[in-house]
This record gives structure tokens, sequence and C-alpha cells, in this order.
């Protein structure tokens, strides 16, 4: 028996809440179990055998959230054949073990690592330089993206199977990845730049300058392993009283 | 009214950050102007998200390590800014950005601690839900993981609105009671986006970083400075 596309469109829509219950014991077993429930009621007609499917899918299960959606749509493909009784009962929870930690890597290194942080940076950018519609043009296209490789994930999981590795191996990710953080790290020095040019001219230009030589003396300090918050506090402060200094010495 | 406003907004951020969809819209540099827009100074907003977005680019959620709560900090941050523009008349100004950063940048962390309750929390989701299933009721067991939704929903819409109304109580009254620190606290807040941008750009990790972010700053402040924008010296 297949699993109609409206019930796997159903699946899709659920895969969106699997961190609902993120929780320390068993991560996104709650979730998992959620999404792949209306496909476990087609396939399962028998109250037995579905209790038996829920409960194998309710065991421990982390993966990145996006990625995990290839392991979902994989996953139904082997329930399908534990249906028709050409798999063990026992494949598809091998199938999530096998790929949870590597597809969680990939979903790490790519999409939190390269692929949001590039479209956060691209945002600020955007705003500092156009304005709100350029935010609104940066967030749409990070989800057509985001939304349409999760998609994409799942129908090849679907489809393949334990093949799914192929198709995740053939999009590039990790080389993708670099070239998203190497452009990542430029975006943000335009940044930089655009936050010191639009700095209010509160002591003349010495405003903007104290924003290019706080971000090198911050590097410096992140780069030797000070904490962000703490180094945080200590611009703010550093930043008022080099402000309060040269007001003195005859700024406004 | 403005603080149930934001109190809702930070609610849904915090399911939006983790439990459902990930989307970017719990992101600061999307949140805080949508506090801003919400309490009536968009313009307010714009000026925060940069700045914040960059500053926690690094924040987030890799394998079972917690983050910083910067959903939590963003509206709290952008909504007290907003509403202590509003009782200064000047609307959000660097200096009331300054001080609210100041003030409640300390809630990303609180916000950290409390997701850590809230993974404690969720396990009795996991728990009913596989007694549940075990009885018979798959449909009821499965619905369990909408509930873990809950908690996290309600720590952001208490504490966003705590936060917002200390940085509403504290910015007009030091820049009331001492008007010479406004300038000086704009300076602060420039040093502050400085540090936001360079740690932004080292959360990437990225080989030859120093050299990739430098490339960006050096044409960018040159370019600006040959069109006669702004004032960076």
């Amino acid at each position: 028996m297949k699993v109609p596309d409206a019930t796997l469109g159903r699946v899709f829509w659920r895969c969106l809440f699997l961190q609902a219950a993120w929780n320390r014991r068993g991560m996104q077993n709650l979730g998992f179990a959620y999404a792949i429930d209306p496909a476990l009621r087609r396939l399962y007609p028998d109250p037995e055998r579905r209790r038996e499917a829920l409960l194998r899918h309710l065991a421990t299960f982390n993966c990145h959230p996006y990625t995990a959606a290839a392991i979902v749509g994989g996953a139904i493909h082997h329930e399908e054949r534990v249906a028709a009784g050409e798999e063990a009962a026992a494949v598809p929870l091998e199938f999530k073990q096998v790929l949870q930690g590597p597809m969680a890597a990939v979903g790490d290194g790519f999409f939190w690592a390269g692929l949001r942080p590039f479209f956060g940076a691209l945002a600020a950018v955007g705003i500092l330089a156009v304005g709100w519609p350029a935010l609104v043009v940066v967030v749409l296209a990070y989800n057509a993206l985001q939304l349409g490789l999760r998609w994409k994930l799942f129908r090849a999981g679907y489809r393949s199977g334990d093949e799914v590795v192929a198709t995740v191996a053939a999009l590039s990710l990790p080389a993708w990845a670099a070239r998203l953080r190497a452009a990542g790290t430029v975006t943000a020095g335009v940044a930089v730049g655009l936050l010191a040019l639009g700095a209010r001219p509160a002591l003349g230009g010495a405003t903007g300058a104290v924003s290019l030589a706080a971000a090198l003396a911050a590097w410096g300090a992140l780069a030797l392993g000070a904490r962000l918050l703490p180094t945080a506090y200590l611009a703010l402060a550093l930043g008022t009283g080099a402000g309060a200094l040269l007001r003195l010495r005859g700024g406004p | 009214m403005d603080y149930l406003v934001l109190a809702v907004i930070a609610g849904l951020a915090a399911v939006e950050r983790k439990g459902f969809l990930q989307a970017m819209l719990a992101r600061p540099v999307t949140l805080a102007p949508i506090a801003g827009l919400a309490l009536g100074d968009l313009p307010g907003g714009l000026l925060l998200g940069p700045p914040l977005e960059l500053l926690w680019l690094g924040a987030v959620s890799l394998g079972a390590a917690l983050p910083p709560n910067e959903a939590l900090g963003a509206v709290a941050i952008a909504g007290g800014a907003v509403l202590a523009g509003r009782a200064l008349g000047t609307g959000v100004t660097p200096e009331v950005a300054a001080i609210c950063i100041a003030t409640v940048g300390v809630f990303t962390v609180l916000g950290r601690r409390t997701d850590g309750w809230v993974e404690d929390w969720n396990v009795r989701f996991s728990s009913r839900a596989e007694a549940l299933a075990a009885a018979g009721a798959p449909r009821q067991a499965v619905r369990e993981n909408l509930l873990g939704m809950g908690l996290p929903f309600a720590i952001s819409f208490v504490l966003a609105p705590v936060g917002a109304a200390l940085c509403a109580a504290v910015a007009p009254a030091l820049l009331r009671h001492r008007p010479g620190s406004a300038v000086p606290l704009a300076v602060g807040f420039a040093a502050l986006c400085g540090l936001a941008a360079a740690a932004g750009a080292r959360s990437f990790r990225s080989r030859r970083g120093l050299a990739l972010f430098l490339l960006g700053a050096i044409p960018t402040v040159l370019v600006g400075r040959w069109l006669g924008v702004g004032g960076a010296g």
C-alpha cells in the first residue's frame, strides 16, 4: 500500500512541529511520532500494528529540524514495506538511527552555520542600505530556499529510502556552506561599514571611527576567548567613556 | 495594551524559534522591527534590528547545546526602547538603545536558563505519550507534542514585557536626570555596533576571517565617504 499524496502533505506540515516538545530524554521523539502518525494511520488499519509502529517511532531521535524531513520521508518509505510484509519491523528504526547523526551534521553545518547566518547578515545590510523592503525580500528568499530544500529532502527520502544519502551528497551542502560562511563574513564587514557611516555624528566623524575601532578591538578580544555578553557590556562602557572624554575635550 | 502586544509577540516568537517552523521570524533582525511596528515605531525597530542580529548571529542551537535566547532579548530591548523613546518624545535614539541593551541584555542568558527548564518539563509529555500509545490511544499520544509549545510561550509572554518595562523606566529616568550622558551613550552604542558586527563575522568561523571582514568593511567606508554619506572618521 502507498501513502496518498495528501497524507504525505500532512506529514510534511507536521514536520514543521518536529521540535515542539524537544525534551532531554527522547529529544525529538515526540515530534517525529507526531509527524509520521498520519502515514501510520493509513498504513496500519489494525490498531495493534499501528500501536507497535507508533511506539517504535517514540524512540529517542535527534537531528537537524530541516534535514530531518529526509528521515521522516525515508521512514515512511520503510514503513510501507513493513506494512506489506517485505521488511522486518526493526528496519525503519535502524534507518533513523543510522542517518540521524550524519544528517544532523550536514544540517547544522549548512543551515545553522551557513545559510541562516548569511541571510541574517544580509538582512542587516539590507535594512541599513535600503530599509524594511529589503528585510521582507531577504526573509522571503530564505524561506523559499529552506522550505524548498526541506520538501525536496522529504520527497527524496520517501521515494528512495536509504538512497536519500546520494541525493543529499549531490547537493554538495558542505561546499556551499563554506562559500556562504566566506560571503557572510564579507557581508558582516559591509554591515560594520554601513553602521559606521550611519552612526549619528554625535562627535563629528569620531562616532563612526569608534565603531570601526571597536570592531577591530572586539575581533581581537573574541579571538582570545572573551565571552560575548561581557565583552558587549565592556564595549558599551568603554565607548561611553570615550564619548565622555571626547566631549570634555571640545565635542558638542 | 502595549505590554500585552509585546507579550504576545514574544510568546509567538518563542514558539517559532524552536518549536514550529523556524523561518527567521524569531531572529532579532525580524523581531525588532516587528515589535517596533506593533508599537507604532518601525524606524525604532529598524535601528535595533541589525546590530542585535549581528551580535547574536552565532546564537544557534547545535545538537543539544542551548544558545542565549536572542528572541526574548530582542523583544524586550526593542519594545522597551520604543516605549522609552515615546516617554522621552524623541523616539528610539542611539542613547536610548544603548541604555535598553545594557538594562536587559542579560535577559538572553535568563532565557537560556528557562530554555533548559522547558526541555526538562517536556519530558513529561514524552512519558505521557508513551503511556497513551501503549494504552492504545495513538491520536491523543501524538497530540502531546503540541503541548510542548505552551511553556516557552508562557515564559516569554511574561518575561519580555517585564524587560520592556524595565527599559521604559530606566532610560527616561537616566536621560532626564543626566541629559549630558546622551552623547557619550550614543558613542557607546556606536562601539557596541562595531562589536556586534565583529562578533557576527566571527560566528561564521571562516578561514581568513579578518581579511574577509576588512574586505567588506574598508570598501564600504571608502565608497560611502566618497559619496558623502555619514560621519565615519
